[in-house]
């Protein structure tokens, strides 16, 4: 990374050596090129960036993709270089971030690399994150824990991340073997219920709340009257895969859609049965009514009845109230935040204490805030377990010795601090809702924040990386290491 | 995966047991099976038959008769760490059962099926052997009963002859003045103890006047660390004793263990550090 010594980053070259394991896998050379080299100007405003990618046979596991996907690995990298050039310039890491922010934007923003970021506010979502975290308050205790002899370290990170994959054309042109749109089906049922099929699998990400939300907003029905039918072939549209980011930032630009029509059947029907032109015909919380007339309109459940009995139709208008749209996505779209960490290390031991979280993220409009903040809770936890926790190792050999649960570590619960969640909402015209993927910026942003905490509280000390995971053993050597080399 | 095919006994009395454990081809003993089972399920054990002891009654049980306390065999380690009595008379035990696994295990497994297991990483072994616990057995032979040191042989071996059962582990109640701690460095993904470090300390006007250190996780069986504890002993309380006293544990530590996570060299290390520590809280606690 090259800087000016006032901070101002310059260009970035990298190299990047990428396991691909024995056999190439579905997306596995998507991941270190596609969905990481492009997104490498992350938050900032950089002016020239190269990499090159070397895809590496090796005897171990096939690589593909793991939630953030190439990300992760691109954020990590450049955050690190970040607090480095920090670092040489003796420089605060939040600082010389604001330093790169790009400006606001509402109307695109083209980096270097070729893509055309949707939308984004970026510094907003720093300020509030500092505020959250106490961040000037933080640097002052840990001066004062420094003195005591403690390694008190806090980790920062900004970022922005490319997902709701994909608009179908890129996907052909990059060689991905499939499409990048979703399909969705709209049901009244006589009853005045609704199914709603969807080609994307919501398998605990929590769709089947979000797309029943949405459903009932839009067209004012109950929540508990809204059947999301997901995962099975026989009964679903054709969908793409939930995967990327892409389950509500695409699926919902489909279940619009579907909408939408409905309420265009809708109001045909209505006006038929009003008798009124159709273009007088206004549709709000789940009613048709005639614009200016005091007169009862017709609820949908009514119009549903009406559509699937068909015992009067507007000419033309064939029965049943059922639409079926399909979304293909003009653009990607690209959530961005700030998430800081604070991690105490043992300077004996070397176990990490990891004591604080905060993360303040943009994923656009928000439709359910516990499931976008259960998602990121989710993603933080999975990108700290990569930096402190999780690792395959293998013997001389080449035997996995990390086989099971009892040797390879996972987060538990009491591993982690509480995390603190905040957000910003700048919403994206890529599509209808205006919402953007949330399901990866967790392990996006925390493997990088969590690790930069590390190499933050051992500062004092010397040490610049230590190989992740940060195991106590590891940080150990690290700190036995850097006591040599400054002897 | 599934275990092998097996047969399955469940006697009701100690005698019962022992008859089968001594009767029936390849019988192998099972309490809360947290070691054993997940052994069958990828086919390292493949014993023929089951004898399940968990209902027997009366192994469950938590006494104090003068300064002996006696924990059955079948007594849990969640049952361990709530007991009230423990946590008067032998807090160290009650902290130690408190550190093993996670909810499941220590609402499962059970001190006599820890001890006969005798994994080189478990808890029990360590603290027991700093208690100076004696373990009680009974087998075709009749009854005997073996010091804790005696009784973890090497790794997941112990004094345990064929058909014999543990049927219940005796640890003091405390004297005035003494204090125990169990410092542990647990595997993030096993909970197992990297490296456990067990002190139990007497205290007399500011004079360490008994010590015993035990460190387990390192080598094939906990070790008791004797340069350590002669170093301690006989000295005044203070900060420079303890720390010197630790750095004689890696005398006690040949040919450690080491593995992914650890290796024998930081384990070794470790155990000076855990060791300092358990001794500086065993003092505290023993009110120096």
């Amino acid at each position: 990374m090259a800087a000016t010594s006032e901070g101002k980053i310059l260009g970035l070259r990298a190299h990047t050596w990428a396991a691909m394991g024995a056999y190439l896998s579905t997306v596995s050379i998507g991941i270190p090129t596609i969905l990481h080299g492009l997104i490498l100007s992350s938050s900032y405003d950089i002016g020239a960036i190269r990499e090159d990618v070397y895809g590496t046979f090796t005897n171990t596991t096939p690589t593909d993709a793991y939630r953030g996907a190439g990300r992760p690995e691109a954020i990590f990298m450049v955050e690190r270089m970040v607090d480095q050039v920090a670092r040489a310039l003796e420089m605060d890491p939040v600082e010389i971030r604001r330093r790169n922010l790009i400006e606001p934007f509402m109307d695109g923003h083209e980096t270097v690399t070729g893509l055309i970021y949707d939308t984004g506010n970026y510094e907003a979502a720093l300020d509030i994150a500092v505020d959250m975290f106490g961040y000037e308050e933080a640097r002052k205790a840990q001066a004062k824990a420094r003195e005591e002899g403690r390694l008190v370290g806090i980790g920062v990170v900004t970022y922005t991340e490319i997902c709701g994959l994909s608009p179908s054309e890129v996907a052909g042109a990059v060689g991905f073997g499939g499409g990048g749109w979703e399909s969705a089906i709209v049901r009244f049922h006589p009853s005045g219920k609704v199914s709603l099929m969807v080609g994307v699998s919501p398998h605990g990400q929590g769709e089947e709340t979000t797309f029943a939300q949405i459903v009932a907003d839009q067209l004012g029905v109950s929540v508990d009257d809204v059947d999301v039918v997901y995962g099975d072939t026989g009964e679903t549209p054709m969908g793409w895969g939930t995967y990327g980011s892409r389950t509500t930032a695409v699926g919902s630009g489909a279940i619009m859609g579907a909408v939408d029509k409905i309420k265009d059947k809708g109001a045909k029907i209505a006006a038929h049965l009003l008798e009124a032109a159709e273009e007088d015909i206004e549709f709000s919380n789940g009613t048709f009514s005639v614009k200016g007339s005091r007169a009862e309109g017709k609820t949908i459940q009514d119009i549903a009845l009406a559509a699937n009995t068909a015992w009067s139709m507007p000419e033309g208008v064939e029965p049943g109230l059922e639409a079926s749209a399909f979304f293909n996505p003009a653009n990607f779209v690209y959530p961005f935040g700030s998430h800081f960490a604070e991690v105490e290390v043992d300077p004996e031991t070397g176990e990490i204490d990891f004591q604080r979280y905060t993360a303040v993220d943009d994923c656009g409009n928000l439709i359910n805030p516990m499931i976008v903040d259960g998602q990121v809770h989710g993603g933080i936890a999975q990108g700290a377990a990569q930096a402190l926790w999780e690792g395959a190792v293998y013997d001389d050999d080449g035997n996995l010795v990390t086989g099971s649960l009892m040797s390879y570590a996972i987060p538990k619960a009491e591993f982690l601090p509480s995390f603190e969640t905040g957000k910003t909402e700048t919403p994206t015209p890529v599509n209808p809702l205006g919402v953007k993927g949330i399901g990866e910026t967790g392990t996006i942003a925390s493997t990088a924040t969590v690790y930069n905490a590390v190499i933050d509280a051992l500062a004092p000390l010397g040490v610049e990386s230590i190989e992740m995971p940060l195991t106590p053993e590891r940080v150990w050597r690290a700190m036995a290491d850097a006591a040599q080399g400054g002897e | 995966m599934q275990t092998a095919p097996f047969d399955y006994y469940r006697p009701e009395t100690v005698a019962e047991a022992i008859d089968l454990l001594s009767s029936v081809d390849g019988a192998r003993p099972l309490a809360g099976g947290h070691s054993l089972l997940p052994a069958m399920k990828l086919r390292v054990a493949n014993p023929q038959a089951i004898v399940d002891l968990t209902f027997i009654e009366g192994l469950d049980q938590i006494s104090q008769d003068g300064d002996t306390v006696t924990i059955g065999a079948l007594t849990k380690h969640a049952a361990v760490c709530a007991s009230s009595l423990l946590r008067e008379v032998n807090p160290l035990i009650s902290f130690t059962g408190r550190h093993i696994g996670d909810p499941q295990v220590r609402n499962r497994g059970t001190i006599g099926g820890s001890i006969a297991h005798a994994d080189p990483a478990a808890d029990y072994p360590t603290v027991l052997i700093a208690l100076e616990a004696t373990i009680n057995i009974v087998g075709p032979n009749g009854a005997r009963s073996v010091s804790a040191a005696d009784f973890f042989v090497d790794l997941f071996t112990t004094a345990l002859a064929e058909g014999e059962l543990v049927t219940s582990v005796e640890i003091p109640a405390y004297a005035p003045g003494q204090g125990g701690s169990y410092q542990k460095h647990r595997h993030p993904a096993s909970s197992y103890a990297v490296v456990g470090a067990a002190a139990f300390v007497s205290v007399d006007d500011g004079e360490c006047t008994a010590a015993r250190i035990v460190v387990g996780g390192v080598t094939g069986t906990p070790k008791r660390a004797e340069a350590a504890e002669a170093a301690i002993v006989g000295n005044p309380i203070a900060a420079e004793a303890i720390t010197t006293a630790a750095s004689h544990v890696p005398d006690a530590l040949d040919n450690p263990m080491g593995d992914a996570y650890a290796s024998g060299e930081y384990r070794v290390y470790l155990a000076s550090v855990l060791t300092r520590r358990a001794l500086a809280d065993a003092f505290d606690r023993a009110g120096a």
